[in-house]
């Protein structure tokens, strides 16, 4: 059929709506409202999941190398005797400096890699001593010129700067509420010691705002070379944070990184697995109340459709003696139904539209900040609710529209006369 | 003789239990440019044999030459297209589609077939219009119009495609002596002037006497076909 031939068929299609215009609203505001609500709360469910996975892959940078192997390296004998049954006893394994061997190499090996840049860094634990109060801190040894390009620390500051820990001798920077509980603020002076070193007197030079879930509260940050000295470990990094242009190559990066030092590499992925599994549950949950929510609404078509089909049986038969075939009759009716899809995904992106508005507009106190609904307004939400409408509506469609085909002519003429 | 169409055994019987024979063994042969009536007592087979040389209903014995091709086993998209540019419809209800004016009843067919630009399909369906005494009745839906003219419209409709083979279920069972008189005028005219074969089931023998071949029908079979033309 050509193109005249099929824009009659639509014409008829819309003639056959046209006339029964309360069912045609109601099977639309049907199409309407599941496109209008899955566009709302597919926003909200995909903005608050971006929302989290970029704090996930942002909270740290998104490969970690540890000083740590997955598994211990195999005794010499066993080396040795690969195939063999070896039976050791009485070894003693030779204490070794923690840390990771030939860093400089893995930070170059890491910089190479396209859009890479990695951070070594050195962790350890101190004890913070003010008056009679002790708190346990883990403080980070870094670079804070590179650790500013490959984390969001820089932002998750009240007070202070990264760098301020270059210009500022024994610099320190802690979380809020670590700092309420000793009684310090910006400027003070607190004695950090560990177990094998004297206390050292350290300023406070920057604050981590509270409620920063990817943050420990008792984690602080200070200048590479000073962790090392205040640990009693020079030279040594037990860390490497690898930033990446591309977050979701992590895995890969990591993957290479590991098998070819032997360090584990842990990717942001790796990190969160279960948060990650809990969104694509999320999303299993989201896309089931759409579907049933769109196959409602095909029930609308289908209802339209089906009924039309009975009343314009008469008129099937004419067209069919004109010379019009089953199928283009079973297309007539399948138009009908894409045209109430199409008229309902238009008004329903309308809605979907003014409900984000509305949600964009709201703002909710959280932990004494003024949050907005996180909300994910790309094109391709209204594409996939688009879609799916259409085909739900062609298939609700279809199945009265085969009975359109199926009417014989000759039954309903001879009936008629 | 100029045959359109030829009917070779032809029958049909429904299926069931107890299978109903419609038509059985008919051997017709329909001219061009000649008015067909077929007569006959109700329920002897006239409409159910006008649905098989209509391509409507397909037959269950015998074959059927349309324009010398065999149009038994052919599938439904080739008869329906057959229908659409070569047979033209009327029957005894008018049978437009309510939603269109007479205009666009008109032009239903020809905006299938689609062979004709839609400002050549507008002129034409308002010349044959025209041509049934419809001007000025062109934009009115059906309720709008008499009987009569329903009916004309409705021969204006079967004629859209110009096809060769016009057939009639009873097209003045449901009119008036006038209109009923006009619309034999022009089913004439069909064949005589404009070299149409027409075939029309009638149970009106005035009408029958008017035609050019009359076949008369009892219980699904063909009885006798009079040839009505003076000379021959």
């Amino acid at each position: 059929m050509n193109l005249r031939g099929i824009s009659f068929l639509v014409s008829i299609a819309v003639r056959h709506l046209a006339r029964r215009k309360r069912q045609t609203a109601v099977a639309v505001s049907g199409v309407a409202v599941g496109v209008g609500f899955f566009l709302a709360v597919s926003a909200m469910m995909i903005g608050s999941q971006n929302d989290f996975v970029e704090q996930l892959i942002e909270a740290a940078p998104h490969v970690i190398i540890s000083d740590e192997l997955r598994s211990p390296s195999p005794q010499p004998g066993t080396r040795r005797f690969g195939e063999g049954a070896v039976d050791l006893r009485g070894y003693k394994v030779r204490t070794e400096v923690r840390g990771i061997k030939g860093w400089q190499g893995i930070v170059e090996a890491a910089n190479a890699v396209p859009g890479a840049l990695a951070s070594p860094s050195l962790t350890g634990g101190v004890t913070l001593r003010l008056g009679g109060h002790e708190e346990a801190l883990a403080i980070v040894g870094v670079d804070p010129e590179v650790e500013t390009k490959i984390s969001t620390i820089e932002d998750q500051l009240r007070v202070g700067r990264l760098r301020d820990l270059e210009t500022v001798q024994g610099g320190i920077i802690i979380g809020e509420e670590l700092a309420a509980r000793l009684g310090v603020k910006m400027g003070d002076i607190v004695a950090a010691s560990t177990s094998s070193s004297k206390a050292r007197s350290m300023r406070i030079v920057g604050l981590f705002r509270k409620g920063q879930a990817m943050i420990s509260s008792n984690s602080g940050y200070v200048l590479l070379r000073e962790a090392q000295s205040l640990l009693g470990r020079p030279f040594i990094i037990n860390r490497i944070g690898i930033h990446l242009d591309d977050p979701y190559a992590a895995q890969e990066v990591a993957a290479r990184l590991e098998q070819r030092f032997g360090y584990k590499a842990e990717s942001w992925q790796e990190r969160s697995s279960e948060f990650l599994s809990l969104l694509v549950t999320r999303n299993v949950i989201m896309y089931s109340v759409v579907s049933a929510i769109l196959l409602v609404a095909s029930f609308g078509i289908y209802t339209v459709v089906s009924t039309s089909v009975s009343d314009k049986r008469r008129d099937i038969a004419i067209l069919r003696s004109i010379g019009f075939s089953e199928r283009d009759l079973q297309l007539i009716f399948v138009l009908e139904g894409i045209m109430l899809a199409a008229i309902g995904v238009i008004f329903g992106w309308m809605l979907g539209y003014v409900l984000m508005e509305i949600l964009a507009s709201l703002r909710f106190p959280i932990a004494g900040e003024d949050e907005s609904v996180p909300l994910d307004r790309s094109t391709r939400q209204y594409v996939i609710a688009a879609a799916s409408s259409f085909i739900a509506g062609s298939v609700a469609a279809w199945l009265p529209a085969r009975k359109a085909a199926r009417v014989d002519p000759v039954d309903i003429l001879r009936g008629a006369a | 003789m100029n045959p359109i169409l030829e009917a070779h055994g032809l029958g049909r019987t429904l299926p069931g239990e107890r299978p109903v024979v419609l038509v059985h063994d008919v051997e017709l042969t329909i001219e061009r440019g000649c008015f067909t009536t077929i007569v006959g007592p109700s329920g002897c087979g006239k409409s159910s044999l006008l649905y098989l040389l209509g391509m409507l209903d397909r037959p269950t014995a015998g074959s059927l030459l349309f324009e010398g091709r065999d149009m038994s086993g052919l599938s439904g998209d080739v008869l329906a297209q057959t229908r659409l540019a070569r047979l033209g419809f009327v029957f005894q209800f008018h049978f437009l589609l309510p939603e269109f004016s007479a205009l666009e009843n008109v032009m239903i067919p020809m905006r299938r077939l689609g062979r004709l630009a839609p400002d050549e399909v507008r002129a034409r369906g308002f010349a044959l219009l025209a041509e049934m005494g419809l001007e000025s009745k062109e934009l009115k839906t059906p309720d709008k119009l008499s009987g009569g003219e329903r009916q004309r419209v409705a021969i204006a409709r079967a004629l859209a495609n110009d096809p060769a083979l016009v057939l009639g279920d009873e097209p003045t069972g449901n009119l008036d002596s006038v209109s009923s008189a006009r619309v034999v005028e022009t089913l004439r005219r069909l064949a005589h002037e404009e070299g149409r074969a027409v075939v029309c089931v009638t149970h009106d023998l005035d009408i029958a006497a008017l035609s050019d071949v009359r076949v008369e029908m009892l219980d699904g079979r063909v009885e006798k076909v009079t040839d009505q033309r003076a000379g021959r």
